[in-house]
């Protein structure tokens, strides 16, 4: 393949993901939404922290600040990248597979352009929001440096891309089972415990050990971590983690989605 | 008496106007553009009870916000509406107890269970008896032929059979005015013609009124006796089925095929079609505009498109016959599909409805193919 | 119409639709296994974390685990309950975008009941059942109890249901709502699930007015622990009061229901 050709390829990918942009841009209560509930979220937290640490100065190594950043950044994961799993299952399950796959694209390359137009929108916008929550509800954050906001930009982007190939994959499930939204609840509310509400030092010893094996770490607690305690090095070693979940997790969803069409193909949809 | 009287309908929807780019999305987030749209502008008509009367007009034209008025969906702009005597924007539970709707593709069945489960509780919503519906429901499953389909989950039936299932569970609730609106789309030759019967046994056998709407012409010729058809919002026709049909009646199109070439000229009638018999010996077919002077030529066989109102068909034929041996001779009925089509293809509801004027009355424009009016003895 | 035969009517309505509900459920039995496991496994891994947290702090604002623990099984009951009988009330704002508005509207009976109990959703069972699990683990169970509990496990139910069905009648004043009302409706059922003290009194009133989560947990918090049965009473007609809002709200937003033709493409 050409060069030209390649470009002409992702061409069609970016119009997608523009196009959904625009779909999302649409009306204005898309964004005062979640602007709302994250602000809330936000501010709720820093109440229960603030009652937390009432008479303790750390704990499990954080503070008052950090543990209220920490939460700040951990959520624009959720918020900009959490919920793709509704549309996805939604186009699944309308019946809208078919006519997809008759088109020239990727069908999960189709999805990943239509989820990432809108979720890097909702992720600037919360992440924008999160700074100015952040700087009035605990200031300045410990150890600030700009390198820190720099790493945390990117592995939130790797965060995202996370979110969506391990969403994509449990959507998929819709091609066997008509009724796929506990399994998503599931992964989504253990990716709350692990990593988002809490940082994973909070958690039990065994805990924190097993939940090195699964992505959840890094999905919000990478991001969290980079951005309020991790030295470069640690953070540089966080990232790694998550690119190799990101391929992992990419691979995933291929299978499922071969799976799936091979069971498509033999059964009709 | 009338079941359904529609007085100056009028509805104007307001839609936001999105303009192109993206920039303009950031605009319109701040500023929405808004735009008014008249779907129906001043709508009469009036239907006698036990009527079927087909409602037609081309997408857009407004027959399903007519048909929303007419049923309470929607309450009009302007103007009054009256079905069964009730005022449907004011009345709508009232009314909604004696009429039944069927929107293609809307269904009241519930997707996941049979349709029996559907009855069941259609029956607890209209409130019947529940020994009535039993009784009720073992008719319509009769007639309807539904038996094989009752206790099948609605997800697993065809479409023609899901049809079928539709229109009997709006009748259960024994309504007088049935609405439906497009039955029959997406469905084949034989789930057609079988939607159609059932339709007019209903019609015949439970004493409804039925209103429809479908862009089928099968489905109007075959069902319906009064045709109203409504473009950009207006009435354009509003005439017995029979009338329009007649209209249709008044063109022929006449086929003859000789036996040798004949060479003649009719006057003031040219033929649409020709076969030039070529005296190279290859026979060709021309259009009537390619072969302008092919009245001087020799034919083998010719089509004509006749208006009735001018030329006398059986003049026409005897003349044919004078001119040789006729192998074949077929006089047809010009399709209503093309008058219907005429009024669709206008551009403003007064355009539509100079469309669907009768021609003779003043006898104006001649057809092309005919000379200024009055009979011509052909020689 | 005679009081009593209207009354009938819709116990025959409301009664069928249940059962049809019911049915759909168990075409999907299997499903509905899942479903209703995969929920309560969900709420237990919340139990994980508050536990994980006052173990690290002996208590937040004055609650310890079994209060919490409290206020979960209620929500999360109050939650099935209001799922399980009217399982549209999130979907209401898509339904009143896509025009199938239409098909209740034709039907003789009252719109919005109509509409939000034509449905159950499936995973609403195992929120119910978790909460009744709960409650049998917590310490302090008596028959007494168990009766405050289930009353307000109604009252809760009819609460999140009008909170939730008023946020998506917002679409029939936006054009889309989903973003404000599933936030409307996150939040409350997030917030219920806090401890109330860790708010200062400015931000209390949020909790007996627009997300009305007191009514729902503090409050029948209160009453469980102090057996006070005076304040039953109360927490019902508030509980009514906030469904005749909530039905008023959507009679308002259907006046200007424009169908569903769509005009200008995909939302």
């Amino acid at each position: 393949m050409t060069a030209s050709a390649a470009v002409r390829r992702l061409g069609k990918y970016r119009e997608v993901a523009r196009m959904s942009a625009r779909n999302k841009l649409r009306y204005r209560g898309n964004f005062a939404g979640s602007m709302l509930t994250y602000g809330l979220f936000v501010y709720v937290f820093s109440r229960i922290w603030a009652a937390a640490y009432a008479g303790k100065a750390g704990i499990a190594g954080y503070d008052y600040s950090m543990s209220v950043w920490y939460f700040i950044i951990a959520e624009v994961s959720v918020f900009g990248f959490g919920r793709f799993f509704w549309n996805l299952a939604e186009d699944l399950k309308s019946g809208q597979v078919a006519y997809l796959l008759a088109k020239p694209y990727g069908f999960i390359g189709y999805h990943f352009a239509q989820a990432m137009g809108q979720g890097l929108l909702d992720a600037g916008v919360i992440f924008l929001e999160g700074l100015a929550a952040g700087l009035i509800l605990a200031g300045l954050p410990p150890n600030f440096m700009l390198w820190r906001l720099a790493l945390v930009m990117v592995s939130l982007l790797i965060a995202g891309c996370l979110q969506f190939f391990l969403q994509m994959s449990i959507a998929m499930t819709a091609f066997w089972v008509e009724e796929n939204a506990a399994f998503f609840w599931i992964f989504q509310k253990l990716a709350l415990v692990v990593g988002t509400l809490l940082p994973l030092e909070f958690l039990p010893l065994w805990a924190q050990t097993a939940a090195v094996w699964t992505p959840l770490p890094s999905l919000s607690y990478a991001p969290g971590r980079i951005a309020v305690a991790a030295s470069p090095g640690e953070s540089l070693v966080l990232m790694g983690l998550q690119l190799a979940w990101l391929a992992a997790a990419t691979l995933l969803s291929r299978l499922v989605f071969m799976a799936g069409h091979r069971k498509i193909s033999i059964q009709g949809g | 008496m009338n079941v359904i009287e529609a007085e100056g309908l009028e509805k104007t929807f307001t839609t936001r106007v999105k303009p192109e780019g993206l920039k303009a999305s950031f605009a319109s987030l701040v500023k929405p553009r808004m735009r008014e749209v008249a779907a129906v502008k001043g709508v009469s008509f009036e239907v006698e009870s036990g009527e079927v009367l087909a409602f037609l007009g081309p997408n857009g034209a407004g027959k399903s916000t007519t048909i929303k008025m007419l049923t309470g969906i929607l309450a009009p702009s302007a103007g009054k509406a009256r079905v069964l005597g009730l005022d449907p924007a004011k009345e709508r539970l009232e009314l909604s107890r004696y009429i039944g709707a069927v929107f293609g593709q809307r269904s009241q069945l519930w997707f996941h269970l049979p349709p029996a489960d559907s009855f069941r509780l259609i029956g607890a919503i209209y409130e019947i008896d529940e020994s009535d519906r039993i009784w009720r429901q073992a008719e319509l499953v009769e007639r309807f032929g539904l038996a094989p389909y009752m206790d099948v989950p609605v997800r697993k039936l065809s479409l023609g059979e899901r049809i079928r299932c539709e229109i009997a569970a709006s009748l259960l609730p024994c309504p007088q005015v049935l609405f439906l609106d497009e039955p029959t789309i997406g469905l084949d030759v034989i789930a057609k013609r079988e939607i159609r019967l059932l339709l007019a046994e209903a019609a015949e056998v439970d004493d409804v009124t039925v209103f429809l709407t479908s862009h089928d012409i099968g489905d109007i010729e075959k069902l319906c006796k009064r045709a109203i058809i409504i473009h950009h919002g207006e009435v354009v026709v509003d005439e017995s089925m029979k009338d329009l049909r007649h209209r249709a009646l008044a063109r022929k199109l006449v086929g003859v095929k000789y036996a040798e070439p004949v060479r003649f000229q009719i006057d003031g009638l040219s033929p649409v079609k020709v076969k030039a018999a070529d005296v190279a010996g290859a026979a060709g077919i021309a259009g009537a505009a390619g072969v302008a002077g092919a009245g001087d030529g020799a034919w083998t066989a010719a089509s004509f498109e006749v208006d009735t109102r001018c030329h006398q068909l059986p003049d026409l034929i005897r003349a044919l016959a004078e001119k040789g041996e006729i192998l074949d001779l077929t006089v047809e009925d010009e399709p209503l599909e093309n008058i219907i089509a005429g009024i669709y293809g206008a551009q403003s509801g007064a355009e539509a409805a100079a469309a669907a004027r009768p021609r003779t009355a003043s006898a104006p424009a001649a057809p092309q193919t005919t000379a200024p009016a009055g009979e011509k003895a052909f020689s | 119409m005679n009081r009593n035969t209207w009354i009938s009517a819709y116990a025959r309505f409301l009664g069928t639709t249940f059962s049809v509900n019911l049915q759909a459920v168990m075409e999907y039995r299997v499903n509905f296994l899942i479903q209703a496991f995969g929920m309560m496994l969900n709420n237990a891994a919340f139990a994980l974390f508050w536990g994980v947290l006052i173990e690290r702090t002996g208590g937040i604002g004055g609650y310890g685990f079994s209060d919490i623990m409290f206020i979960w099984a209620l929500v999360s009951s109050s939650f099935g309950l209001a799922h399980i009988l009217f399982g549209n009330i999130r979907s209401l704002g898509r339904i009143v975008q896509k025009g199938e508005l239409d098909l209740y509207l034709l039907q003789p009976k009252d719109v919005f009941l109509n509409l939000l109990a034509s449905r159950t959703i499936v995973s609403a069972w195992g929120d119910f059942i978790y909460g009744f699990i709960v409650l049998c683990f917590l310490p302090g169970l008596s028959l007494g109890r168990l009766a405050i509990f289930s009353s307000f496990v109604c009252s809760g139910g009819l609460i999140f249901a009008a909170t939730f069905a008023a946020a998506e009648s917002l679409t029939f004043f936006m054009g889309n709502s989903s973003a404000i009302s599933s936030a409307i409706a996150e939040f409350m059922l997030s917030f219920s699930l806090y401890p109330e003290t860790v708010f200062d009194r400015g931000m209390r009133w949020v909790f007996y007015s627009i997300l009305p989560s007191g009514f729902i947990a503090f409050v029948p918090l209160a009453v469980f622990k102090g057996l006070n049965w005076a304040m039953m009473p109360l927490v019902w007609i508030v509980a009514l009061a906030y469904v005749a809002a909530s039905y008023s709200l959507f009679r308002l937003g259907l006046k200007r229901y424009e169908s569903g033709n769509q005009i200008g493409a995909r939302l």
